[in-house]
């Protein structure tokens, strides 16, 4: 499969309370690094999102940042942060709405 | 776990205490004061009993597995039985929603609302439902409510009481006694007159239960004069007046006003020779509650701690629960106090706490709720506390107000037992859309300093958006802005807009309601919008305008992707490019937007599928060409990666007007060639098969070796040895084995030693197999010579030679042979011996020989100190039961004493527990034994109490089973029905019908509902005894299949024979015809159908619905269509069952009529009609293969309506949706369904996409392959989600494709590990023929993934099946050299198979027939957990 790059710094981070949105998901890594996207997927019949989200960074060492701290709270909740080790294709159709 | 600890721990038992040998009542009541009886009676309202009245226990993980092997009519394309569905649907109906009510109250207690209106509407749409469907329904309408009313309980047991009876079922005593326990735990008050008259108008007999229930409903009114009545009704019957009556009359006294006479009650009870139990002393306590006289509740309970009794905390809350509703809750703490925290506490107390909620005492719930054990504080996930969050939840759901929603938080956050309580709330308020009561919530948070944010509004928005209501949105709206949350593009994009007619009746609207529109929340969604609806010039006029604010491309990129694909606009396009190239405003701070727009580029290819792409290759090569001469730019990654994407849509000459664009030019290298994969199958040759013997001439080796295996066949050792002795120089290892193996079998322990040692010396690397070698232990330790024994032992270990089952088998017997000797020193000298060698591990059944010594000489001390050394070596306790047993017996209670100490130190308390209940049970101390069963915080532990249920029936001892159904009846998740079954399976062995009806009346007054089978096998017992059967008996449809052969046969004479006699009644032909039709005579039945109504009889309308399922089954629609006629004449206002339309769906879709099939499936959905699941199965399918996704969709959103009765497997969507996208090449979209089921919720066996597989590899779709195994792949090494790859590694093991197989292996490793998937794979494919390959493929791949025997036994159907005795032959062969244990089944089939070649069997053929070794190989397969 082609990727624009073959390097993919990409976490997969579950467990995310329901207050929490991509803006906040996305500042807090963006403590590791630069955040190059953020995909968090909300249920349209719901209005709630699922629960997991894929986060990509810049760089390796962005990727090695997050993947090095232990716990990862978010507002007081623990992620669950665990590496994605291959591009993650097939959410591009509706990248928008997620990825903002 | 940690809660069943604790309470356990509050039985410090002392057994000795238990025996009656030293039996002063002194000693029973200081243990017994931890005991706790069990309690029958539960006063109205309060919490139902954990015990699950329905429960299913067993069938669990076996269901599991059977949804896979059958993955729902999937897989042929047309496998024409419309019938099977309909037969089955009503039994499987009845076990998924008893499965699904069952879950409910194991887990929690009760059931909600919402789960048993579905599960009622289901029942009724179906039509006919049965006589145990609406015992379920009507059990569920008390007190397993709590969340709900009274009032509206006993609403809904009336709507079900009369909706099910009008659609025809059939109601006996056990329905009007269900209805009479709701009603009393309801508090409805009701005539009990009427209600005897209306059992008596239906022709129904009240039995024990009913009157007992209906003095409990006078009771509940302060009515002694009426209880009376009845109770002098009852004792002019002779009917037994229990404890459960004499309770009633405590409350009856008390509600009376007379509490002198309520007390009084009791000392009337020891009078009569009953003893007051703990309910008695509940109803005396309830009572004073009511009074608020907290001091006689003091009084009381102190005097039932003196007594033999003991009450759990379910009765406290019993009695907490009447102060409250009294009015008296500032007593309630008192009794707080007193609780004991056992297990069952906190769903118990969660049930209490709704229902008080539900009366609205939620005050004092809270209190309870603060008595939770802190450990419940810590939240199943994560480490931050929730406590209360089913409390917040009820409370959201009844509507309190948002001040006492925050009270409640408040509290609950600073006594730190929840993190986020308002955060919690806020979700509940949103989830149910509760607009007011979420806004509330978010004021609170804001002061709190908690954020809000623009997404907490989306749930609420969802449903305005779905509704298309306007007003509600812009309500949302200024609620927001009154927060001062300003909705983002999101919001607007996804949740405001579309609810909207257009963009700029939105902008009005928002205006008007003083929104603000000028933020860039909202210019971002008009840009969507517009990018969307492929307006471009009207975006690109919106963009450049200087007003414009800074808006990332990230927000509209995809609907800009969208809009240039459907657009034809190359100009706007372009400029838009452009504008994105060179603004910076469409640029994130710190990116470059030449490397955005590349970027977008890409996504734009990568967006469009291989279709578009070559539709408008044209347009994108005006469109690259224009985007150069504006001297736009790309990366050189970023065209490699766009030349890679056109590579693969086969649009390779798009490239170069890519290529054009690209900066850098120097940098392109040649690409890698695409590695080829090869393809060659690896050619296995497998020779075996021996030529024939016979021959007396030359003895060359093979001969020999061949005369020798013949001669021990024929267990002839000396005329072997001479030959050895002839031909000494032909011996081979393989002769010798054969030979030492004679020798050991004829108990020849010198020669067999002899040929050893001399094996040895011809080769001393040579091993023989692990039998052969225990064969030789075997009879060298009966003779003796243990040394020998040992050395032997030694030599296994020194060769490495692989230890089977069957060795150990064999290792027991041999230890067992030595114990019956009493021969202890050989025992341990072998059992060292092996476990120090490591040869086996110790298992509880290699160490009971040892034991086994001992107590053969009655020698219960050796066997205890056997039984712990065993512990202490080996970690095992082998034959405690009978140890214990047997001191029981002999009243040795200081060595008993030692036992218990030692077995609840090394194996918990409950195991001690349970062997101590069954000790005494074994030895009839039932008293002592009901003490143990009904310790607090003691569970049901299935399988130990399966095996003592099975001890009884095998030993015909009623007693004892009866004894321990009735002790077990408030035993924690115990099977109540499983419980009566036995009861009744010994009852049918005995013969004992007088026996069964009592049964079935206790089942009654326990309130069990019965399952099929445990109805049926009371109707058996019932019937076979000549005694009229008081229910209606479910039907089984099974036997249909069998009596369908022998119906054609029989057919002529039949005709006559079953005609009914000229005088018969209406009710004799409706007979007549309903058990025709269920056993296949479809003709006959409707012949009779036909003279009946000549006659103008009118029948049931089951027997017409019975009949036109059975035409329907047999393809006959016409005479369907007539029966139908003739039933509508007779029973006003009969509607033709839903069948007929289904089959007409059906057919349409075979026809192809796939428009038509649509609008029939409309039809019966309007007419409120349930399609069946094949109906929709095949019609969906054929959607799919025609590529029509709407149409699909437009399905699954009819069927959702119809909820989840029709069993309709999710994935008939998911799957055919994904291969209507293959089908129109959007190889993408279907990826993603697919992989979304995955990544949502957790793999479940349901969760089966083999049939997309199935369909891609027989289309041979290269292309879909490779992405669906890519994502295989991922879900497997990122989602832990192994369903799709070991799928995909099935099919292609189905498929023949076993270098894939293999490959697919290599990369996902996990799939090795889903081992049941590949069991329920090899018993599908073993039911048809010409599977052998398949099986040995998968053997050799993963050759793990079952025991060797099992898979011989699966071979072995195959070949029979296949007909194939030379392999089954050389299976049967080479299963005895591996000496492997060769199930009767197998040889069964190995000699039917013989038999049909017309050989002789070469064995004793197993006698009974296929049905009874299948059975029997079924049961021992359900392993028996007792660890004796």
């Amino acid at each position: 499969m082609a990727a624009p790059s073959k390097k993919v710094f990409e976490v997969f981070v579950s467990k995310i309370p329901w207050t929490v949105a991509s803006k906040e998901v996305r500042e807090y890594f963006g403590q590791f690094g630069h955040v190059k996207k953020c995909l968090l997927p909300f249920d349209k019949e719901t209005g709630f999102h699922r629960g997991f989200c894929w986060i990509g960074f810049s760089s390796e060492e962005g990727l090695q940042n997050a993947l090095q701290k232990d716990p990862h709270l978010i507002e007081g909740t623990k992620l669950q942060v665990q590496r994605n080790r291959k591009p993650f294709m097939g959410r591009r159709a509706n990248k928008e709405a997620e990825e903002s | 776990m940690a809660a069943l600890l604790r309470s356990a721990r509050l039985l410090k038992i002392s057994p000795c205490a238990l025996l009656p040998v030293k039996g002063t009542h002194k000693h029973v009541a200081t243990v017994s004061g931890y005991c706790s009886r069990a309690v029958c009676r539960r006063a109205a309202g309060l919490s139902g009993s954990v015990n699950s009245p329905f429960s299913y226990s067993s069938a669990w993980p076996c269901s599991a597995l059977r949804y896979y092997g059958t993955a729902p009519e999937q897989k042929g394309v047309v496998k024409d039985e419309p019938s099977l569905g309909v037969r089955t649907k009503q039994a499987q109906q009845f076990d998924w929603a008893l499965a699904k009510l069952d879950s409910s109250v194991r887990r929690t207690g009760r059931v909600t609302k919402t789960l048993l209106q579905r599960i009622f509407h289901d029942i009724c749409r179906t039509g006919y439902p049965s006589g145990n469907q609406a015992l379920l329904l009507l059990r569920s309408c008390g007190s397993l409510l709590p969340e709900l009313p009274f009032a509206e309980r006993t609403e809904l047991a009336h709507r079900v009481w009369e909706k099910l009876q009008e659609l025809g079922a059939t109601y006996d005593v056990s329905h009007y006694n269900a209805l009479l326990k709701v009603y009393l735990q309801n508090e409805f008050k009701f005539s009990p007159t009427d209600f005897l008259a209306k059992m008596e108008a239906a022709n129904v007999q009240p039995n024990r239960v009913t009157y007992q229930r209906l003095i409990a409903a006078y009771c509940q009114d302060g009515d002694i004069e009426g209880a009376s009545k009845i109770l002098a009704f009852m004792k002019s019957k002779d009917l037994p007046i229990t404890e459960a009556v004499f309770n009633s009359l405590v409350t009856g006294h008390s509600r009376a006003g007379d509490m002198e006479s309520a007390a009084n009650i009791l000392s009337v009870m020891s009078g009569a020779g009953i003893e007051p139990g703990p309910d008695t002393y509940l109803a005396l306590l309830c009572a004073y509650a009511e009074k608020g006289d907290l001091a006689k509740i003091k009084e009381t309970l102190d005097a039932v701690e003196n007594k033999d009794i003991s009450l759990m905390d379910r009765d406290l809350m019993q009695i907490m629960f009447s102060l409250t509703k009294a009015g008296h809750q500032q007593h309630v703490p008192e009794i707080v106090e007193r609780m004991r925290h056992e297990r069952g506490y906190v769903p118990d107390a969660m049930n209490l706490c709704l229902s008080l909620i539900t009366q609205g005492f939620e005050d004092t719930a809270f209190a309870v709720l603060k008595t939770f054990p802190s450990l419940q504080a810590e939240s199943q996930n994560g480490d931050n506390p929730d406590l209360g969050n089913f409390f917040l939840r009820h409370c959201v759901n009844m509507d309190k107000s948002p001040e006492k929603l925050v009270h409640f938080c408040k509290d609950l956050k600073d006594s730190n037992l929840h993190s986020s309580p308002l955060q919690f709330t806020l979700y509940c308020a949103l989830d149910s859309k509760k607009t007011a009561m979420a806004v509330g919530l978010m004021k609170t948070m804001k002061e709190e300093g908690l954020p809000i944010r623009p997404h907490y509004f989306w749930p609420l928005l969802t449903q305005h958006q779905k509704d298309k209501n306007a007003p509600g949105t812009l309500e949302v709206l200024k609620a927001m802005q009154e927060l001062d949350v300003l909705p983002d593009v999101d919001t607007y994009s996804n949740y405001v807009l579309p609810t909207f007619p257009s963009v700029d009746t939105a902008r009005a609207a928002l205006k008007g309601a003083g929104c603000s529109v000028d933020t860039t929340g909202f210019v971002s969604a008009e840009v969507r919008n517009e990018a969307a609806r492929g307006n471009l010039s009207g975006l690109l006029s919106l963009m450049s305008s200087s007003s414009f604010p800074n808006i990332d491309i990230g927000a509209f990129r995809a609907s800009l992707i969208a809009g240039f694909k459907g657009s034809n606009d190359v100009e706007s396009m372009t400029k838009i490019t452009e504008l994105l190239y060179n603004d910076s405003r469409f640029s994130q701070a710190g990116t470059d937007s030449a490397d955005n727009v590349a970027y977008f580029l890409y996504n734009l290819f990568d967006g469009m599928t291989e279709t578009d792409v070559q539709a408008k290759e044209e347009k994108l090569r005006q469109y690259l060409n224009q985007l150069g001469q504006k001297n736009i730019t790309i990366p050189v990654n970023i065209y490699r990666g766009i030349r890679n994407i056109l590579d693969s849509y086969h649009v390779p000459e798009l490239i170069k007007d890519v290529l054009a664009l690209v900066d850098d030019k120097e940098s392109i290298r040649a690409s890698d060639a695409p590695t080829p994969r090869g393809f060659e199958d690896r050619v296995l040759s497998l020779e075996k098969k021996l030529e024939e013997l016979k021959s007396q001439g030359k003895p060359t080796g093979a001969i020999f070796k061949q005369l020798i295996s013949a001669l021990c066949a024929e267990e002839n050792l000396s005329r072997a040895l001479e030959v050895k002795a002839q031909h000494e120089e032909e011996m081979t290892p393989s002769c010798y084995a054969l030979l030492i193996n004679l020798c050991c079998r004829h108990d020849n322990p010198e020669e067999a030693l002899n040929l050893k040692r001399e094996l040895a010396r011809k080769d001393s690397e040579v091993a023989l197999d692990a039998n052969k070698y225990m064969s030789l232990v075997k009879v060298l330790s009966k003779h003796g010579k243990l040394e020998e024994a040992v050395d032997i032992l030694k030599e296994m270990k020194e060769k490495d030679v692989p230890v089977k089952d069957t060795t150990v088998t064999l290792l027991f017997h041999t230890l067992n042979s030595a114990a019956l000797k009493g021969d202890s020193t050989t025992i341990r000298r072998l059992q060292d011996t092996i476990f120090t060698l490591g040869l086996v591990s110790p298992s509880s059944n290699l160490c009971s020989p040892l034991v086994t010594a001992y107590l053969e000489s009655g020698d219960l001390t050796g066997a205890l100190e056997a039984t712990m050394e065993s512990h202490k070596l080996y970690k095992q306790l082998p034959r405690i039961h009978d140890i214990i047993s047997g001191l029981v017996e002999k009243g040795d209670t200081e060595l008993l004493q030692k036992a218990m100490d030692f077995v609840s130190q090394e194996r918990g308390e409950m195991t001690m527990l349970y062997d101590l209940f069954f000790a005494f049970m074994q030895t009839g101390r039932y008293r002592e034994a009901r003490k143990i069963i009904e310790t607090p915080g003691l569970r049901a532990r299935p399988g130990r109490l399966q095996w003592f249920a099975e001890k009884c029936i095998t030993g015909q001892q009623m007693e004892a089973l009866e004894n321990m159904v009735d002790m077990t009846s408030k035993l924690f998740e115990c099977d109540r029905d499983e419980m009566y079954h036995y009861l009744l399976r010994l009852c049918k062995d005995t013969n004992d019908w007088r026996k069964a009806e009592a049964v079935w009346t206790k089942m009654q007054e326990e309130n069990v509902i019965p399952r099929e089978r445990t109805l049926r096998l009371l109707a058996d017992i019932l019937k076979s005894n000549n005694q009229e059967v008081p229910f209606e008996v479910p039907e089984v449809w099974y036997e249909q299949h069998e009596a369908k052969d022998s119906s054609e046969v029989a057919r002529g004479e039949s005709a006559s024979r079953v005609s009914p006699p000229k005088e018969a009644s209406a009710a004799e032909y409706h007979l007549r015809v309903m058990t025709l039709s269920k056993k296949g005579k479809v003709q006959e039945a409707f012949n009779i159908l036909k003279e009946a109504d000549r006659k103008g009889m009118a029948l049931g309308p089951a027997s017409y619905d019975a009949l036109i399922k059975a035409l329907l089954a047999s393809g006959n629609l016409e005479d369907a269509l007539a029966v139908k006629n003739i039933a509508s004449k007779h029973v006003s206002g009969f509607q033709l069952s839903d069948l007929a339309s289904n089959l007409h769906i059906i057919t349409q879709v075979k026809h192809g009529n796939l428009k038509d099939a649509l609008v029939s499936l409309k039809g019966m959905l309007q007419a409120d009609q349930v399609p069946s699941q094949l109906a929709i199965t095949r019609l969906v399918q054929g959607l799919g293969s025609r590529g029509d996704v709407q149409g699909i969709q437009e399905v699954e959103n009819l069927v959702k309506t119809l909820g989840p009765s029709i069993n309709l497997s999710s994935m008939l969507f998911v799957n055919n949706t994904a291969l209507a996208h293959i089908k129109n090449g959007d190889i993408q979209s279907a990826v993603e369904g697919l992989e979304s089921v995955y990544t949502q919720g957790s793999d479940s066996p349901q969760k089966n996409i083999s049939f997309v597989f199935r369909k891609v590899l027989e289309a041979n779709n290269e292309g879909a392959l490779d992405k669906l195994s890519a994502m295989a792949e991922r879900l497997c090494n990122h989602f832990a989600s192994y369903r799709a790859a070991t799928d995909l590694f099935l099919q292609y093991l189905d498929t023949g494709r076993t270098e894939e197989a293999k490959f697919l292996l290599q990369r996902c490793a996990a799939v090795v590990e889903q081992k049941d998937a590949m069991m329920s794979y090899m018993t599908k494919i073993s039911q048809k023929s010409g599977q052998v390959a398949k099986i040995k493929t998968l053997i050799e791949l993963i050759p793990e993934f079952a025991e060797k025997e099992t898979v011989c036994a699966y071979l072995m159907k195959c070949y029979a099946l296949d007909k194939d005795l030379s392999s089954a032959k050389a299976l049967y062969e080479q299963m005895q050299a591996e000496r492997l244990q060769v199930d009767e089944l197998s040889l069964k089939r190995l000699a039917s198979l013989y038999k049909d070649a017309g050989e002789t069997v070469p064995f004793e053929e197993p006698p009974e027939t296929f049905r009874f070794y299948a059975q029997k190989l079924k049961e021992s397969k359900t392993p028996s957990t007792a660890d004796n």
